[in-house]
């Protein structure tokens, strides 16, 4: 019961300040790869006072019982590299959506976020209890893939062509992890 | 799968409009016995009015940590009381319930027994929560006996928590696992 619940191996979740996000989150939203790999909305350019506003909003209302919002820190240097958070899509399911960003380049491929998310789920699996965690990753993101299956997320579905950019069509890909997975993946 | 989860034999669990219950509060509100078996605040009475829009505020809101549910009479469909569950953690599957029966020809006649027992099932059954817990007035034996007939353990006691009359009165903490209510499911049936 005494271990840092919100520490993982390589990152923290925090919570931050929009005048510390605004800066980064514009920035990414200026990166259009980055903006693929994370959204299926169409690119759209944020500036910095604009983002401000928006996560002011966002950061200041009252926190919904049913969302659980980070920010991603580096240990080493303690740098904010990106967010994550969990939705809990029914309470009496016990069924949560998991979302993931690493916004700054110079992080990607180096297991912060697949450490991040191992942070996620331990928050989800020991402190709310959940019995599942459901995320949707794109099929062109095989890093991301690659991380959830590292954290230990399953195939489970495939939303065939449910994407179209550059006049190709590409899945939608589900993927999820149960408790008692969860649990046996911690033993070993 | 049982998928007649609000009715019951003697009762069902319905929600009515803000007026059904404005009137029917105002009225078992006179009744400062229904009052002082229900809260510890001191009987007070609210005008229909103020009951409503209680009501309205209540309905607006939303609130994912309680439920609440009239209770009506399967023979004559007469609105008799209220159950509820509040300061629910979705996190612990925790829950407070509640119980009143206004119409006071309908008490010591198992129909709150009844009630108690449906939100009982929607609580396990439908929200599957772990735990239900209640206090209860020790001079309330009528309810205290209605708990217990449902499967409440008797869970611990504040002492003289409350002071009626010139004498200290305990609340009662009972508390059902839901392990233990499925097992008596069984029996029942």
């Amino acid at each position: 019961m005494s271990e840092d619940l919100l520490r993982g191996r390589l990152v923290r979740l925090t919570a931050e300040s929009a005048k510390t996000l605004a800066e980064p989150y514009s920035r990414s939203s200026q990166d259009s790869e980055y903006w693929r790999l994370e959204t299926s909305d169409p690119a759209r350019l944020f500036s910095v006072w604009n983002t401000e506003k928006e996560l002011e909003k966002f950061l200041e209302k009252e926190p919904k019982v049913n969302e659980f919002y980070f920010s991603i820190r580096i240990l080493e240097g303690d740098v904010q590299i990106g967010d994550v958070g969990l939705g809990v899509v029914s309470w009496s399911s016990r069924d949560a959506f998991v979302g993931i960003g690493i916004g700054e380049r110079a992080f990607w491929g180096k297991g912060y976020g697949t450490d991040a998310m191992q942070v996620a789920l331990r928050y989800a699996f020991q402190e709310l209890n959940l019995r599942r965690v459901t995320l949707n990753t794109f099929a062109y993101n095989p890093r991301a893939i690659r991380s959830y299956e590292k954290a230990g997320f399953s195939h489970e579905g495939r939303v065939r062509g449910a994407l179209s950019k550059d006049g190709n069509r590409y899945d939608v890909l589900y993927m999820g992890i149960l408790r008692e997975e969860w649990a046996q993946k911690e033993e070993k | 799968m049982n998928h007649e989860l609000l009715q019951g034999k003697y009762v069902r669990l319905t929600a009515e409009n803000p007026e059904v219950n404005a009137s029917a509060e105002a009225r078992w509100w006179q009744d400062s016995e229904y009052f002082r078996l229900l809260d510890s605040e001191s009987p007070h009475l609210w005008s229909e009015k103020k009951l409503k829009e209680w009501f309205e505020k209540g309905l607006e809101k939303e609130d994912p940590h309680s439920f609440g549910f009239s209770i009506r009479t399967v023979e004559g469909d007469k609105v008799i009381g209220f159950v509820a569950l509040f300061a629910l953690s979705w996190k612990d599957g925790d829950t407070l319930a509640a119980i009143a029966i206004g119409e006071r020809e309908y008490w010591g006649k198992g129909f709150g027994t009844e009630a108690m027992n449906l939100l009982l099932g929607y609580t396990f059954r439908e929200l599957n929560l772990r735990r239900v817990g209640l206090i209860v007035f020790e001079y309330n034996l009528r309810a205290i006996r209605s708990y217990e007939k449902v499967g409440f353990i008797h869970e611990g006691r504040i002492r003289g928590a409350m002071l009626r009359e010139g004498k200290r009165w305990d609340w009662l903490m009972m508390g059902l696992l839901r392990e233990e209510w499925e097992a008596r499911q069984k029996e029942v049936v």
